[in-house]
């Protein structure tokens, strides 16, 4: 016996592969994004420092972020002195800690974009998926005065 | 004349699939409208709408809410947006000829914007016969607040709405 189901408003169906029991989706939630980091940085002509305006290269900017599909760099530059932004990326283990010592450089050292007093908005990666569970977001400075660099980072599923 | 009594889902997705009119960008991309377009990346979507009104067009550069504050945004709160979606049309006998800009900005956890000013997004002309629907697809997602200015060197009143979308994640 053909089990029957209402297609639409007036039309009776048998189950079928063409005309399979309509589904939907069960236990889906919409997930904001997440702020994981406000910061003013010096921007100087300090080789390695990052955004947290550290400068040991062992350090993340930013942990924990295995489940961000993308990060989006949104900062606000005061000067327009040339500068440059590098960013790393690596994986851990179930304990946090790195798999291997190093980073891998998703972005080479590439012109920051803007003038001053002006807003960009980098993503990161910029193509493809990051999934990364720690980055280092580095910026230098390289011709011109020292500034301030106001950054925000969002973390995005 | 008939009239037709739907939901506010109902209407949402007209709204969506709704035709569009010819607009001339400078910078801003437009798409065909239809609720495909909506899904380039994940299934289902999830749809919000940030704002619906009625925008009273003149020669100053207005927000869709009606003030020509450029500090005041528009819209707040969209952090979790991929996409904004602006989507209306003007009421009139004559041919729409609107102009558009978009502004975004991020601020802290405090509200307070990282710095002066905003980022342009873009801009748009609207250019459709009268009473025509348009949609103008903001890309740029993720600020936390949006400007959405308009104006016409004919007054015009817009019906319009500021719809935004994000991602599921499947438990």
């Amino acid at each position: 016996m053909p089990v029957r189901f209402l297609r639409n408003a007036s039309e009776l169906a048998d189950v079928s592969w063409e005309t399979p029991l309509p589904v939907q989706v069960a236990n889906a939630k919409p997930v904001p994004a997440d702020t994981l980091l406000v910061a003013t940085t010096t921007v100087t002509t300090d080789a390695n420092r990052d955004l947290l305006g550290s400068t040991a290269t062992e350090l993340p900017t930013l942990d924990g972020c295995g489940q961000y599909r993308k990060l989006v760099w949104f900062y606000f530059r005061a000067g327009a002195d040339a500068a440059t932004y590098r960013v790393l990326a690596r994986a851990t283990d179930h304990n946090g800690a790195p798999l291997g010592a190093g980073w891998q450089e998703i972005v080479p050292a590439t012109t920051l974009p803007g003038g001053a007093n002006s807003w960009g908005r980098i993503e990161i990666p910029s193509a493809g998926d990051g999934y990364y569970d720690q980055y280092r977001i580095e910026v230098q400075r390289t011709a011109g005065s020292n500034y301030v660099l106001t950054s925000k980072i969002v973390g995005v599923r | 004349m008939s009239a037709e009594r739907i939901t506010r889902r109902e209407m949402l997705k007209r709204l969506i699939v709704a035709p569009v009119g010819a607009a001339a960008l400078a910078t801003l991309p437009v798409r065909e409208g239809s609720a495909a377009a909506l899904q380039p990346y994940y299934e289902p979507y999830f749809v919000a709408v940030l704002w619906e009104g009625r925008t009273r067009c003149d020669s100053l550069w207005r927000s869709l809410k009606g003030d020509v504050v450029p500090v005041l945004p528009t819209v707040q709160g969209t952090t979790p947006y991929d996409r904004l979606y602006w989507t209306g049309y003007a009421l009139g006998s004559a041919p729409v000829n609107v102009a558009m800009r978009v502004w975004a900005r991020a601020v802290d956890h405090n509200g307070v914007p990282l710095g002066n000013g905003w980022r342009a997004i873009g801009q748009a002309t609207i250019q459709t016969p009268p009473q025509r629907w348009f949609r103008v697809e903001i890309p740029e997602g993720h600020w936390d607040e949006y400007r959405l200015e308009v104006r016409s060197a004919t007054p015009r009143l817009v019906y319009s709405r500021v719809i935004a979308s994000q991602g599921y994640w499947k438990e």
